[in-house]
């Protein structure tokens, strides 16, 4: 197995939320240690308030940990150098691709964005750069005309992809991408997912609350549950044999159309 | 004929329609159904398929610029057309009731749960306070609420996701309908509170005798939902059949399409999804013949692309608009 590329060790994070005029401490990750490898897909998968967001969010330093520490190719980060390194390779892709694009902000525009932030290329090499991203994930190089209001659902997600993939980074972290997509639109952008991860050597991690993608898409996966991580291990081995209570009920909650007749999880809640 | 049972719904070609540039654009196109007291029907399809405005429709809630046209349109024999606003009122709600998607704008956040529920019970009959208080309790309990009287006085806010569809659902049972219609609306609640509500839904279906109209994008959550079920694409119903029949052997492409790009428990790399390739048409961009032609392995040139597809028989209680399937009787499968 390759070596570990970031490691999450021992994070705990607290939140101070307001509930009925009182402060109250929410401790939103316990004790939570975890790894990604170089050129691997990792699943996250829990119910919503299960932390599996603000765990990668602290693996990639836009949030921080109240207690634990990162490790990038087994160094301990720290300094604002050693964050902005780290985070020079690691892209975040947003879950709804409404939002994450600016609504006046023609594509090419926006896809040119990151590459002046980092400083790469020179201004006359960008709009090249932008028609290879935009080829790469499936779409037509005059899509950097356009606004986003011009686009479907689908077509906004890969131009998120194409944004992530401007300064060529190591790590994509996809927090629940797909989960607003119709199916058979959904099916397109997994594929194109496998597809670049594959060409492009990359490390994933894969947030969703839906086991069935999770299976499909992923090497490893993490369950958490309120803030822990009840299981973890390589996919097919927790799906074909789950070790922990909960991961056995999530599964069971499963729509399913091909488990037999009388063994859903419905007809077991009906008893 | 053997005598049929009246139905509580008997629908017949109903279309909805838009007022459009080049002519009327139609959000839904030409969908029959019967639906009898305790049956089930799965309504499916991708966005912009046209699920939720036949729903809208049938409550007689679709948008102003909306036109409803129908052969038939019948409530337990009695023609909806000819209803005044004052019969729709009592109709709806008191009758016929909806579950939406997101039960936060379904609530009203102002006032708590009981005295919403109560208004229900009261705009429905003439009864005290304190019968429609506890009608209140009543139905808060069949909808699974834990200690339904404390929750009288709580706020939307106070409750979570579950908690709030399930007092979506206890107002959508206050005045006793005998039809529920269910629009996604266990589409934002995490995987076990879905399995629960959609228990519920059946219990309540099976327990009261009522008709449950489940709309959904998922066809395996159309699986355990049971009944027949009605795939609709760009507005138009394509396949119709008990569930289990239509998910076994799906006849129409558009099915098969969603069937093999949704991963499923059992599915891994090994075995590729195949994505159904290109994207849903705009509405009005129809035109005449089968919706599905841009998208479709299938399709046959000179007649998909001039007619719609007429119904086939697949088998028993399953029917099938494809042209393809009309000619050869297999869809284009081998």
């Amino acid at each position: 197995m390759s070596k570990p590329m970031i490691e999450a060790c021992g994070i705990d994070k607290t939140f101070t939320l307001r509930r009925d005029g009182r402060l109250v401490e929410h401790r939103a990750l316990k004790t939570v240690s975890a790894d990604l490898h170089e050129g691997e897909i990792l699943g996250i998968v829990g119910e919503s308030g299960s932390g599996k967001t603000t765990l990668s969010r602290i693996m990639i330093g836009i949030d921080t940990a109240s207690k634990g520490e990162i490790l990038f190719h087994g160094d301990r980060v720290a300094t604002r150098r050693e964050w902005r390194d780290l985070r020079r390779h690691v892209q975040y892709v947003f879950q709804d691709p409404f939002t994450a694009l600016c609504p006046t902000m023609r594509i090419g525009k926006a896809l040119a964005e990151p590459l002046a932030i980092h400083g790469i290329g020179s201004r006359e090499e960008r709009p090249a750069r932008v028609a290879r991203v935009l080829e790469m994930v499936g779409l037509h190089p005059d899509m950097a005309g356009r606004l986003p209001s011009q686009l479907s659902g689908g077509q906004r997600q890969r131009v998120n992809l194409a944004r992530a993939l401007m300064s060529e980074p190591k790590v994509l972290i996809c927090d629940e991408i797909v989960s607003g997509l119709d199916v058979s639109v959904q099916a397109q952008v997994l594929a194109l997912l496998l597809d670049l991860q594959k060409r492009l050597g990359l490390s994933l991690i894969f947030i969703s609350h839906d086991l069935r993608v999770i299976r499909y898409l992923c090497d490893r996966v993490l369950v958490m549950y309120l803030g822990e991580i009840v299981e973890q291990g390589r996919t097919d081995e927790v799906f074909a044999a789950p070790k922990h209570d909960y991961t056995r009920r999530l599964l069971a909650a499963i729509p399913d159309r091909d488990r037999p007749a009388h063994h859903s999880p419905i007809d077991e809640a009906l008893k | 004929m053997t005598a049929m049972r009246q139905a509580l719904l008997d629908v017949a070609e109903l279309s909805v329609a838009f007022p459009g540039r080049n002519g009327p654009i139609r959000a839904v196109d030409g969908v029959s159904f019967r639906l009898e007291p305790g049956e089930s029907l799965v309504i499916a399809g991708e966005s912009g398929s046209g699920k939720s405005m036949l729903c809208r429709a049938l409550m007689n809630i679709q948008p102003g610029a909306a036109s409803v046209t129908a052969t038939r349109m019948d409530w337990q024999g009695r023609a909806l057309g000819a209803l005044s606003p004052r019969d729709w009122r009592a109709l709806r709600g008191g009758q016929m009731a909806m579950i939406f998607q997101d039960p936060a704008a379904a609530l009203n956040p102002l006032l708590s749960v009981g005295r919403q529920i109560m208004d229900v019970v009261n705009a429905h009959r003439a009864c005290s306070r304190a019968q429609a208080r506890s009608r209140a309790i009543e139905v808060l309990g069949l909808a699974g609420l834990p200690e339904p009287e404390a929750r009288l006085a709580s706020y939307p806010s106070q409750l979570s996701g579950g908690m709030r569809q399930r007092v979506a659902i206890a107002l959508a049972l206050a005045a006793a309908p005998k039809l529920i219609i269910a629009d996604e609306a266990t589409t934002n609640l995490d995987v076990s509170i879905q399995a629960q509500i959609v228990a519920l839904l059946k219990r309540l279906q099976r327990e009261l005798g009522l008709g449950l109209i489940f709309v959904t994008h998922d066809l395996d959550l159309a699986a355990e939902v049971g009944g027949r079920l009605m795939v609709m694409y760009a507005g138009q119903p394509v396949e119709t059949g008990p569930v289990q029949t239509v998910l076994k052997d799906p006849c129409h492409p558009y099915t098969r399409g969603l069937l093999r790009s949704a991963p499923t428990l059992h599915s891994s790399r090994e075995t590729p999804l195949q994505p159904i390739p290109g994207q849903t048409p705009k509405p009005g961009a129809v035109g005449a013949g089968a919706p599905f032609r841009s998208r479709c392995p299938v399709s046959v040139e000179g007649v998909c692309d001039v007619r719609r597809a007429p119904w086939s028989e697949a088998g028993p209680g399953h029917r099938v608009a494809c042209n393809r399937f009309a000619l050869d009787g297999r869809g284009g499968l081998p």
